[in-house]
């Protein structure tokens, strides 16, 4: 097997030296300062008994709150930059013109740009791993958890690569994909709040579908049905949905399952999209309209 | 080898290619020769598969390229008109990174790449990084990496372009080796005497169009067999051009600002009547001399002969 040019060039040049290890030492540290805090102040807590579930599920949630937002704020730098910066650098061009399909190029600078968070993620499972010692967590929901990090960090690349592929700039491509990110995650709900107070039609039981696309309700939904508790979104909404007794919420597909799904959608559509805006060659639409259009305009002439 | 049929690029409504038919057979150096902004470039983009022709045909070997892009990229070694190198590669993974795409592995792969560091004369440079070289070590590390998948036909877009003379001339004994290994290549430049001891054969393109083109020879001579004279006015410039467009041997007018270039076709004997001519007419010269056939004005000559006739 083949791996990618692209992605072991940069894997070289990431891991060389001491810095990658040092960031991810600093990193399981901060993780693990949260965990004990929240550990050790949970035991103090003089009404709760010393065996608590409730200990870990605190320390589980505020870990993986953090690493997610890490997810959310850090990918988009990581990736905004990556085919942009080429064409500043003047370098995208030399692999273009080699035998490197644009679309394993586009592959290869994703991966790139999102392996020292994958590389993140993955150290962090250890971590999270000793959290279930104290129980009230499986191993299961863990491995949810790391798979909807691992889809969504993917998922916020591909937006990263997407604007880095169609625009000119770094500046713009980064804040382009901060603002699809924020859109996705805030601008939905208001359109789904906009929506139900407009309409006042809404089935309260139901799911808004527009919220599949929503990484913050996949993520809190996620969350929720872990601790066994399935009206975590429509209750972010302030939609008293009831509670996981409720049957249409237990039909319908779950919130964090429905946004795996659109993210992966949505990932296979934008690099398919930005290995055709790289493609120099590629066949244009417009210009095919325009050619026909003079062709036309020649024959005319010529009456 | 390289065939180019009726070539047009237009950016938007600006055509920068218009028309261009240019030959280069197997084992020549052609240099593609025209001022800035000629179209050079676009043309060279176009080979290597990285610009979309508006119209046209292009065949290496007899296949069409445009269409076989990806198979054709193999075959041929593109070296554009500026560095791009990864700052953060040491010289020898820079060129190792470009092998692997081509799916050289191991041994080879190391080979090549000492070969190659050889051959542009960064053999004790391996280690470095691409960060620490000068301007023309960088250029010569680009002409390797152009080279990693040994490719038949060598496109090098003004590879001499902003080096100092030391530079320029290693990287001439480069080409010259390039030359003898048999490459075909295309050479671009701006300036035609960096060219005319490489090369087995010239185009001369303008403004899209190709002016001339033909041998080595053929066009040195077009360039040499007439003379150039440059007049300088101090005022009534207009009129001393209608005056000088009267004689049919006077012709491909360059002006300037208080200066006019010309091909000259008599001998001395017309040279004094043209001159008392423009001063019986009352023309202010001040000067009216003879240029030594110096290509690069040659070259004015022929790139913009048209538009002043
Ligand atoms: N991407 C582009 N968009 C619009 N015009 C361009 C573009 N690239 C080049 N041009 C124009 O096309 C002409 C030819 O450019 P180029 O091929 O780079 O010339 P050369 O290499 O001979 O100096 C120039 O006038 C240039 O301004
Ligand atoms: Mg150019």
């Amino acid at each position: 097997m083949n791996i990618n040019p692209v992605l072991l060039k940069e894997l070289k040049v990431r891991m060389r030296g001491w810095k990658a290890a040092g960031i991810i030492a600093l990193y399981l540290l901060v993780l693990t300062v949260v965990a004990v805090f929240i550990i050790y102040t949970t035991f103090m807590d003089p009404y709760s008994s010393n065996i608590d579930p409730q200990v870990s599920i605190g320390a589980y949630t505020a870990l993986a709150v953090f690493q997610f937002m890490l997810i959310m704020f850090i990918v988009p730098a990581l990736t905004a930059g990556a085919i942009s910066g080429e064409r500043e650098k003047q370098t995208l061009d030399l692999v273009l013109c080699t035998r490197l399909k644009p679309i394993s190029i586009i592959t290869g600078k994703l991966f790139a740009s999102t392996s020292q968070t994958l590389l993140l993620i993955i150290a962090s499972f250890p971590l999270f791993s000793m959290v279930f010692l104290f129980g009230g967590i499986s191993i299961k929901e863990v491995m949810q958890l790391f798979g909807f990090y691992i889809v969504t960090a993917v998922t916020i690349g591909c937006i990263g690569i997407f604007f880095s592929a169609h625009l000119k700039r770094t500046t713009a491509s980064t804040v382009f994909t901060y603002g699809t990110l924020a859109f996705l995650a805030f601008g939905t709900i208001f359109i789904g709040v906009f929506y139900i107070r407009i309409f006042y039609n809404w089935d309260y039981n139901k799911f808004l579908p527009i919220l599949y696309s929503n990484p913050l309700t996949g993520f809190g939904s996620l969350l929720a049905e872990q601790f066994g508790y399935y009206g975590g979104i429509n209750a972010f909404l302030g939609l008293s949905a009831g509670s996981g007794q409720n049957p249409n919420a237990a039909n319908a597909i779950s919130p964090w399952l429905g946004n795996i799904i659109f993210d992966i959608v949505l990932s296979a559509v934008l690099l398919i999209l930005s290995a055709a805006r790289i493609n120099p060659v590629r066949k244009s639409i417009f210009s095919y309209i325009r050619f026909r259009g003079r062709k036309k305009k020649k024959a005319s002439d010529s009456i | 080898m390289l065939s180019i049929r009726n070539l047009n690029k237009r950016y938007g409504r600006f055509q920068a290619v218009s028309e261009l038919n240019l030959d280069v057979p197997e084992g020549e150096i052609f240099g593609f020769v025209g001022p800035n902004g000629a179209g050079k470039t676009t043309t060279m983009k176009i080979i290597c598969g990285l610009l979309r022709a508006t119209s046209g045909e292009i065949t290496l070997d007899g296949v069409d390229i445009i269409r076989n892009s990806r198979r054709m990229k193999e075959k041929i070694g593109y070296m554009p008109d500026f560095f791009g190198v990864y700052d953060d590669l040491k010289v020898n993974e820079y060129l190792e990174f470009y092998a692997s795409i081509y799916n050289i592995k191991g041994q080879e792969r190391k080979r090549i790449t000492d070969d190659l560091l050889e051959l542009v004369d960064l053999g004790s440079k391996r280690e470095a990084y691409v960060d620490s070289l000068s301007r023309g070590m960088k250029q010569r590390l680009c002409l390797a990496r152009s080279l990693v998948h040994n490719p038949r036909l060598l496109v090098l877009d003004e590879p001499a372009s902003g080096m100092d003379p030391r530079a320029r001339f290693e990287m001439k004994e480069i080409l010259k080796n390039l030359k003898g290994m048999g490459k075909t290549i295309i050479i671009s430049s701006h300036i035609l005497p960096e060219l005319a001891e490489l090369c087995t054969s010239i185009g001369i393109i303008d403004q899209g169009r190709m002016v001339i083109s033909g041998s080595n020879e053929e066009i040195m001579q077009q360039v040499y067999n007439k003379k150039v004279v440059r007049l300088k006015v101090r005022d009534r410039l207009d009129d001393a051009v209608l005056i000088l467009k009267e004689y049919p041997f006077v012709d491909k007018l360059v002006i300037g600002e208080n200066t006019i270039q010309a091909g000259f076709g008599g001998g001395d004997g017309e040279m004094s009547r043209v001159l008392s001519d423009l001063i019986n007419r009352g023309i202010p010269v001040v000067s009216f001399a003879q240029m030594d056939g110096n290509l690069e004005d040659v070259f004015m000559k022929v790139t913009k002969g048209d538009d002043e006739q």
